[in-house]
């Protein structure tokens, strides 16, 4: 497998786990800067213009909602989870452990080949 | 605030178009490069990093535009198919307008006024490109209703054309066709050439060969020699495409061969017959040659439509991507 192909398959995965992510996230209040600071920190990168449009689909869902605030000396808009989104982020957080347990019962079945 | 960073913001802002929230969105993107390069430790060569960091302002644009196709997936596959199909029947009543002198109009999707072939020519390509526009419309408004609407699909047994043409493709001697066509097509535009030169007309019998080729004329002067240069010129091209068989398969050469064969017919059919036959000079055999001759050429031009609009439409079949 190239990298361009692991490249291209990590993108389609991620697209699901971006999703969960911000939702865990926002349960406190960040802006998207302060957002890619905090994932990259946790060891895990995000583009940053992959980042505002998900903000965005979210919000525009209802699942996060957006305000903007004046902080320092410059307007930065911080997003939170809504009642909506913590619905919807039990129901992907429980999709992404059955598939979870999926993959590891697959593993251990197949343990004994390697 | 930095020129450079708002040319790129008005370059996302470009490829966004006008859309709600546009301003929001790069206010945001503003708002995080400014943080990002003063992170960085400010300055001008700070903030094209960040800048250059953010991506390309197509990507990013896109980004946004996600899931906002203007043409779902599910329908492109319909697009040039449909308007193949489409100008297919715009082909036909245009080749009818011609030959008959006739308009038609089906408001507010066609119309073909009555033209000569040189218009018809110049006119197809626009009637294309307002057909390929006609259903893009319609693919999109279907697919701005978000609804589960399945649009009929014509199967015209792609995989067995495909298999047929490989067959043909992979026998030998496949291209023993094309040379015997390319001879033969050059024999006879050489043998007008000479008999063009000649008697200044290819149209008209020899009578006796040994009393100096006694040849006679079918058509005036005038008419013999116009007719005589396109059919000639016809067959020159004919040579050529012929030719081309030699080296391709595609289907744009039968296209191409069906158009000029259009054409030259068309021309034949706008000539005035009264006008333009010597012999004979009985009226009703002139009559009867004339109409003859009109059965005949409206005959050839029917089958040529009918080859040609085939070919259009399994050349739009063929731009599909395979039904998955």
């Amino acid at each position: 497998m190239t990298e361009t192909e692991l490249g291209t398959l990590e993108t389609e995965m991620n697209r699901g786990f971006l999703q969960i992510l911000v939702l865990a996230l926002l349960e406190h209040d960040w802006y998207g800067y302060s957002m890619v600071k905090h994932i990259e920190g946790m060891g895990y990168k995000i583009e940053e213009n992959t980042l505002y449009p998900l903000l965005r689909r979210l919000e525009k869902n209802g699942w996060i909602a957006g305000r903007w605030k004046l902080g320092d000396d410059r307007p930065r808009k911080f997003y939170a989870i809504t009642a909506e989104g913590r619905k919807m982020k039990a129901g992907l957080l429980d999709l992404w452990k059955k598939q979870n347990r999926i993959l590891e019962g697959i593993a251990k079945e197949y343990d004994h080949v390697r | 605030m930095s020129a450079k960073l708002e040319t790129y913001l008005e370059e996302i802002g470009h490829y966004l178009a006008v859309g709600p929230g546009r301003e929001e969105i790069l206010s945001e993107i503003r708002s995080h490069i400014l943080e990002k390069a003063e992170e960085s430790g400010g300055g001008e060569a700070a903030l094209e990093h960040a800048i250059a960091g953010y991506g390309s302002a197509r990507r990013v644009a896109e980004r946004y535009l996600e899931g906002r196709e203007i043409i779902a997936p599910a329908f492109q596959r319909h697009l040039f198919r449909y308007t193949a199909i489409l100008f297919a029947i715009h082909f036909g009543l245009t080749v009818v307008a011609v030959i008959f002198g006739k308009t038609f109009v089906i408001f507010p999707f066609v119309l073909v006024p009555r033209m000569d072939v040189i218009d018809a020519l110049m006119y197809l390509p626009m009637a294309f490109l307002a057909d390929l526009g006609l259903v893009a419309l319609i693919l999109h408004l279907v697919t701005r209703s978000k609804k589960d609407i399945k649009l009929p699909w014509f199967h015209f047994s792609a995989e067995a054309e495909k298999t047929a043409r490989q067959a043909v493709s992979e026998r030998p001697g496949r291209i023993a066709g094309p040379i015997a066509g390319t001879l033969a097509m050059l024999a006879l535009t050489a043998a007008g050439l000479y008999v063009y030169s000649r008697f200044g007309t290819i149209f008209g019998v020899i009578l006796d060969i040994r009393n100096s080729w006694d040849f006679r004329p079918f058509f005036t002067s005038e008419a013999g020699r116009t007719l005589s240069l396109v059919l000639i010129a016809a067959w020159g091209i004919g040579t050529f495409i012929s030719f081309s068989r030699i080296f391709s398969k595609s289907r744009w050469i039968n296209v191409v061969s069906d158009v000029v064969s259009l054409a030259v017919v068309g021309v034949f059919l706008r000539v005035p017959f009264d006008e333009v036959f010597i012999y004979p000079s009985s009226e009703h055999v002139r009559s009867i040659i004339k109409n003859s001759a009109f059965g005949l050429l409206i005959f050839i031009a029917l089958m040529v439509t009918i080859d040609l609009l085939k070919n259009l439409v399994l050349l739009g079949r063929a731009k599909m991507p395979a039904k998955r």
